[in-house]
């Protein structure tokens, strides 16, 4: 970011000066670490050792395989399904923090915050106690006459995913109440005035113009929700491991360092083509309102 | 001469408004207001900040209900029903243009929540663009592309393509430099002539209030103090308050000694008086035995030479003097102790320097009788 300066500026010594610190710890801490990265994929392992030697084997595995594919296609489809669950339950609770709990807003936005800050591991084994098959929710559910065991999806991908959304649901939250708490309300009065009810004022006006907190909280879920491993293992019980839990065991227990190394770069090029993909087709959208 | 005017007995009122109360938690914004508006008027309310007149036409557009009182338009009575069900439109304050949809999308808008055909209305946007003397180029442009003044003209333009029987503005020239106000007043006049809409404009400029309204209603903490045609509200202000807020003005302190049905006796302190005698018109409504002022508009004292007679007049030493171009303003003080401010037509020749004593006097037909309000 900071080396992309405008031209002008690259002739000044002082701004070179200037931006030297940051362009070094950006270098030594975020491009140091991802060319070592990419560097390891072109490396062997043999026995549990790293062997330093130049090749396309560890790509032309993965390439030949489609078992890393079909993983990275099933953490992608989740990760797409936990972004717009929680765009579509953020978008009503912030609408109504925004306008119609305002007086309370506050109180409400340290609670999430409060929940927020809760570890994850600990709120991960919360929803495990809560929904085994002998459970808080079964127990309740049997007392008041439902059949035993009602809840089952405990270890299934339904877990995995409620416990997905339940941990990253507070940053598509704060994004979309910040985006419609900053809608002038005298636009959604004109609105009303044009002869718009309720809903259709929200449809044309609110929901456009909160479209930057919705794109900006989806950004984030989509790429936390492409890294999580808790959620899968403790949840999902393994069954269906996620890209990020893969990469975890190939480093950790297959101790194969180029391929998880080579998997992460995968994760890391498909999750950023995607946003880009998103991105553009999200900016022709707009011009193609301008048109 | 019409006084207090509460708008004609006539079967075309478009707006009635009775006693109509608001309370925001511990103030009452609108103390019972009355009005009555004819199809067609221009009525603009005019007051100091907080006086409730964006208050009222809140209520008037249907964004937030009355307590108390009644609001109907066209003879139906508007309680209960939302603003977007109201035969009203608004232009705001800060405008309101969408940010998101182009100018023509922001003018259709009112025809596309109607669900009118797409060709239906994209001949209404040009109709409107034409009317309001934008460029057709800037149809495809977003309003943050185009200047105050052009932004107002898509205001305008996006309240009247739903041809509305009533336009409520709310102040909406008082964010333009005086130049481009100057401009869009007269286009409003314009408007107003040609499309035979009745306009209910709030505004806090008296000046724009006298040039555009064909009746002013003064407002002060939440009631309608006058309702007058603007020479009414200018010459016969009902009160000391509205002779004050509207322009300048002199209040000279006189005792009402007698109201008669035909004429008010009055004393006045520094005042020589032939009779002291004043028809009961030149009197406002309300004016009781008691103290009173006497209200004299500044350009209507003249400077009398000496043994010049007027039936009245008031002897004040000359303390400064502005000239103005076309007038000029002196100011001066009684042997009482009462500011007087006189304004005659300019000439190069000065009727008076800094210092003088001069007579002050005036026609009875150009003074007023008015107390403060109880």
């Amino acid at each position: 970011m900071i080396g992309e300066g405008e031209p002008k500026g690259w002739r000044q010594p002082e701004l070179w000066a200037k931006a030297l610190p940051s362009v070094a710890l950006q270098t030594l801490f975020f491009l140091a670490p991802l060319l070592m990265t990419v560097l390891l994929t072109f490396q062997e392992t043999r026995s549990f050792m790293l062997q330093w030697a130049w090749s396309l084997k560890t790509w032309s595995d993965i390439f030949s395989r489609p078992h890393y594919w079909t993983i990275l296609w099933h953490t992608l489809w989740m990760s797409a399904l936990c972004v717009a669950l929680c765009v579509l339950i953020s978008l009503p609770v912030a609408y109504a923090l925004a306008t119609r709990l305002q007086s309370m807003s506050g109180h409400v936005k340290v609670l999430i915050t409060f929940a927020f800050l809760t570890d994850a591991t600990l709120k991960t084994f919360g929803w495990v106690l809560f929904l085994d098959q002998k459970g808080a929710a079964n127990f309740l559910l049997e007392r008041i006459g439902f059949p035993p065991a009602m809840i089952g999806f405990l270890y299934t991908d339904w877990a995995t995913l409620l416990g997905m959304v339940y941990n990253l649901l507070a940053f598509t939250i704060f994004t979309i109440y910040l985006s419609i708490a900053n809608i002038d309300r005298s636009l959604i009065l004109a609105a009303y005035d044009a002869g718009a009810s309720k809903w259709r004022a929200f449809w044309e006006v609110t929901l456009p113009l909160s479209r930057p907190g919705i794109w900006t909280g989806s950004v984030l879920v989509f790429l936390l929700s492409v890294g999580v491993f808790l959620e899968p293992k403790v949840l999902g019980g393994g069954k269906s491991p996620m890209s990020a839990e893969l990469i975890r065991q190939t480093f950790e227990t297959r101790v194969n360092w180029p391929l998880g190394a080579a998997l992460t770069i995968v994760l890391m090029v498909t999750a950023v083509f995607v946003i880009l993909l998103f991105n553009r087709v999200y900016s022709l959208r707009r011009h193609g309102a301008a048109a | 001469m019409e006084k207090a005017d509460t708008g004609g007995m006539g079967q075309d009122t478009i707006l009635d408004i009775v006693d109509v109360r608001k309370r925001y938690g511990a103030s009452q914004a609108l103390k019972g207001v009355s009005l009555r508006v004819q199809r067609g008027e221009f009525v603009a309310l005019v007051g100091p900040s907080g006086c409730g007149k964006t208050t009222l036409l809140k209520q008037i557009a249907g964004f937030e209900y009355p307590d108390g009182g009644r609001i109907a338009i066209e003879g139906q009575d508007m309680a209960g029903v939302p603003a977007s069900e109201r035969p009203t439109s608004m232009v705001f304050q800060k405008l309101a243009l969408f940010p998101h949809m182009t100018i023509a999308q922001n003018i259709g808008f009112p025809l596309k929540l109607r669900a009118r055909p797409a060709d239906e209305i994209a001949r209404k946007v040009r109709e409107m663009v034409d009317l309001m003397y934008l460029k057709p180029e800037y149809l495809d442009r977003f309003p943050q592309q185009l200047s105050g003044g052009e932004q107002q003209r898509v205001a305008l333009a996006r309240s009247m393509i739903s041809a509305p029987k009533l336009l409520l503005l709310d102040e909406p020239l008082s964010a333009l430099d005086v130049k481009l106000k100057k401009i869009l007043q007269a286009e409003l006049k314009r408007l107003h002539r040609s499309l035979g809409v009745t306009f209910v404009h709030v505004t806090h400029d008296l000046e724009e209030a006298m040039m555009l309204a064909d009746r002013i209603c003064v407002m002060r903490a939440g009631e309608a103090l006058q309702v007058g045609r603007p020479n009414d509200i200018y010459y016969r202000p009902a009160d000391s308050f509205v002779a004050g807020f509207i322009g300048e003005t002199n209040l000279l302190d006189v005792e009402v000694i007698e109201v008669r049905p035909d004429a008010v006796r009055y004393r006045a302190g520094d005042i020589t008086d032939a009779d002291g005698l004043l028809p009961r018109a030149l009197a406002a409504d309300a004016i009781a035995p008691g103290p009173a002022k006497l209200m004299v508009r500044p350009e209507l004292l003249a400077m009398a030479k000496n043994g010049e007679p007027y039936p009245s007049a008031i002897t004040a030493e000359i303390t400064e003097t502005f000239g103005k171009g076309g007038a000029i303003q002196f100011r001066a003080v009684t042997p009482g102790g009462q500011p007087v401010v006189v304004e005659v037509p300019g000439t190069s020749h000065w009727p008076a320097r800094l210092g003088d004593t001069v007579r002050l006097g005036w026609h009875k037909r150009d003074i007023y009788l008015l107390q403060e309000r109880a």
